[in-house]
C-alpha cells in the first residue's frame, strides 16, 4: 500500500544519453510510447486502406469509419474551407486517442498525462489557428475581440474578456487532457492500491469499483481525444469564418 | 457501505499526504521536458506526413470509388428500368394489335362463311325447287294417265254392268259419251 500512485508518471531514460547542445533529448519511456502510439496508428491505416474493396473488410471498416468520422466533426463545426487542415486533425485526433487508449494498458506509460506533451500541442494549434486567421482576414481578425451587439459601455471590458479567453485557449486545451488522463490513472492505482491494502476480505468492493472505473477511463480517453479534436476544429473555426 | 467510505477517506488522505510528502507530481520536474518535446515533434510529424501523403489518399480514394460504384449501380438500374418500361409498352402494344388482329380475322372469317352458307342454301333452294316442279308434272301426267284409265275403266265396268242388267250389247260409243258427260261431271270434284 506503500506504492505512490503518482510513481507511473515518471519519466526515465532509455539507452544512452543523448545530448544535443547541451539539450538533453534523451529516448525514455514517454519518446518510446509515442513512437509505439504512432506505430498503432500507422499500422492500423497501413491495414485499412491496403485493401481497396468495394465491400470492405473489417479493419478498411473501422478505417473508413474513422475517416467519416473526423471528416463530419470538421465540416460540421469549421464548414468546408476547414478541408485542407483535415490531415492534421485527423493524425492528431489518431495520435491523441491512441496515446490515451495505450496508456490504458497496465504497465504501459500515458504520454498525454504530461503537461509539458499537451501543452505543446495546444500551443502548436494555438500559434497555427493564430496565424491562419491573420493570413485569412488581415487586421480584420483582431475582430474577434470585439463581438458585435455588446452596448459600448461594456465593450472594453469585454473586450478585455474576449483576449483573456483567447490567450487562454491553449492552456484550458493542455490542461483539459493532461488533467484528465493523470486524474483517471491516479484514480485507478489508488483504486488498485486498496484492493491489494483490503485484502482478500475487504479488497472486493475497491476491485469492482476498479473495473467499472477501467470502463469509465477508456471513455474518458476517447472523449478527451475527441474534445481535443473538437476545439481545435473551433477554434480553426473561428480562424477561418469571421462572423462575430 | 459508511464504514468503507471513512476508510475510503482515511486511506486517501493517507495516499495523499505520502505523495506529497515524496516527489509531488513528476510532470513538473522539467529533466525530460525538452527531451518529450523533442520526440513529440518527432514523432507527430512523422505520423502527419505518413498520414497526410499516404494512408488519407487512400481512404479517401477507396471512399469516392464506393460512392462512385454506388452511384453508376443506381443509374445502370434506372437505366435498366426505363429500357424496361418501354418494352413492357412493346409488349402491350403488341398484344393489342394482336387482339385487333384475331378479333377482324374472326369477323372475317364469319362474314366468309355466312357468305358460303348463303350460296350453299340459295343453290339447294333451286335445287329443291327444281325437284319439286318436276314432281309436280309427274304428278300432272300421273293424273291426266289416271283420268284416260279410269274412263276407260268406267266405260267398261258400265258396258258390263249394262250388260249383266239387261242383256244386251251396248254400243260402245254411246257409252263412251255417257262416261265422258259424267266424268266432264264428277271428275273436277274428286280429282
Amino acid at each position: 500500500m506503500t506504492s505512490n500512485p503518482m510513481e507511473q508518471f515518471t519519466v526515465y531514460k532509455i539507452g544512452p544519453e543523448i545530448n544535443i547542445a547541451g539539450i538533453n533529448l534523451s529516448f525514455t519511456n514517454s519518446s518510446l510510447f509515442m513512437v509505439i502510439s504512432a506505430s498503432i496508428v500507422l499500422l492500423f491505416l497501413f491495414f485499412g486502406s491496403k485493401e481497396k474493396k468495394i465491400i470492405p473488410s473489417k479493419i478498411q471498416l473501422i478505417a473508413e469509419m474513422s475517416y467519416t468520422f473526423v471528416a463530419k466533426m470538421i465540416s460540421d463545426t469549421a464548414g468546408s474551407k476547414a478541408k485542407p487542415y483535415f490531415p492534421f486533425i485527423f493524425s492528431l485526433f489518431m495520435f491523441v486517442l491512441f496515446c490515451n487508449m495505450v496508456g490504458m494498458m497496465p504497465y504501459s506509460f500515458t504520454v498525454t498525462s504530461h503537461i509539458i506533451v499537451t501543452l505543446i500541442m495546444a500551443i502548436f494549434i494555438f500559434i497555427a489557428v493564430t496565424i491562419i486567421g491573420f493570413i485569412k482576414h488581415g487586421f480584420k481578425y483582431l475582430s474577434i475581440f470585439v463581438p458585435s451587439g455588446v452596448p459600448t459601455v461594456l465593450l472594453p471590458l469585454i473586450t478585455i474578456i474576449e483576449i483573456i479567453s483567447y490567450l487562454s485557449r491553449p492552456v484550458s486545451l493542455s490542461v483539459r487532457l493532461f488533467a484528465n488522463m493523470m486524474a483517471g490513472h491516479t484514480m485507478l492505482k489508488v483504486f488498485g492500491g486498496f484492493v491489494v491494502s483490503l485484502g482478500i476480505l475487504g479488497g472486493w468492493l475497491p476491485l469492482s469499483f476498479s473495473v467499472a472505473l477501467t470502463g469509465l477511463e477508456i471513455l474518458v480517453a476517447f472523449l478527451q481525444a475527441y474534445v481535443f479534436a473538437i476545439l481545435t476544429c473551433i477554434y480553426l473555426n473561428d480562424a477561418l469564418n469571421l462572423h462575430h | 457501505m459508511k464504514s468503507f467510505i471513512i476508510l475510503l477517506i482515511a486511506v486517501i488522505a493517507i495516499n495523499t499526504n505520502l505523495f506529497a510528502a515524496e516527489a509531488g507530481m513528476p510532470q513538473l520536474d522539467p529533466k525530460y521536458w525538452a527531451s518529450q518535446a523533442f520526440w513529440l515533434i518527432l514523432t507527430f510529424t512523422i505520423l502527419y506526413i505518413s498520414i497526410s501523403r499516404f494512408y488519407l489518399p487512400k481512404i479517401k480514394n477507396n471512399l469516392d470509388n464506393r460512392e462512385r460504384k454506388i452511384k453508376d449501380d443506381l443509374d445502370d438500374a434506372n437505366k435498366f428500368k426505363e429500357l424496361s418500361d418501354i418494352k413492357l409498352k412493346e409488349y402491350e402494344k403488341i398484344i393489342e394489335n394482336t387482339k385487333k388482329e384475331i378479333a377482324k380475322m374472326y369477323l372475317d372469317s364469319k362474314n366468309k362463311l355466312s357468305k358460303d352458307i348463303q350460296v350453299k342454301k340459295d343453290a339447294m333452294e333451286k335445287e329443291i325447287e327444281g325437284e319439286i316442279y318436276k314432281a309436280q308434272k309427274e304428278i300432272i301426267e300421273v293424273k291426266k294417265n289416271s283420268i284416260s284409265s279410269i274412263k276407260l275403266i268406267s266405260e267398261e265396268i258400265a258396258a258390263n254392268i249394262i250388260e249383266n242388267l239387261s242383256g244386251d250389247k251396248l254400243n260402245t260409243s254411246s257409252v263412251k259419251a255417257v262416261i265422258e258427260e259424267t266424268s266432264k261431271q264428277n271428275l273436277g270434284k274428286h280429282l
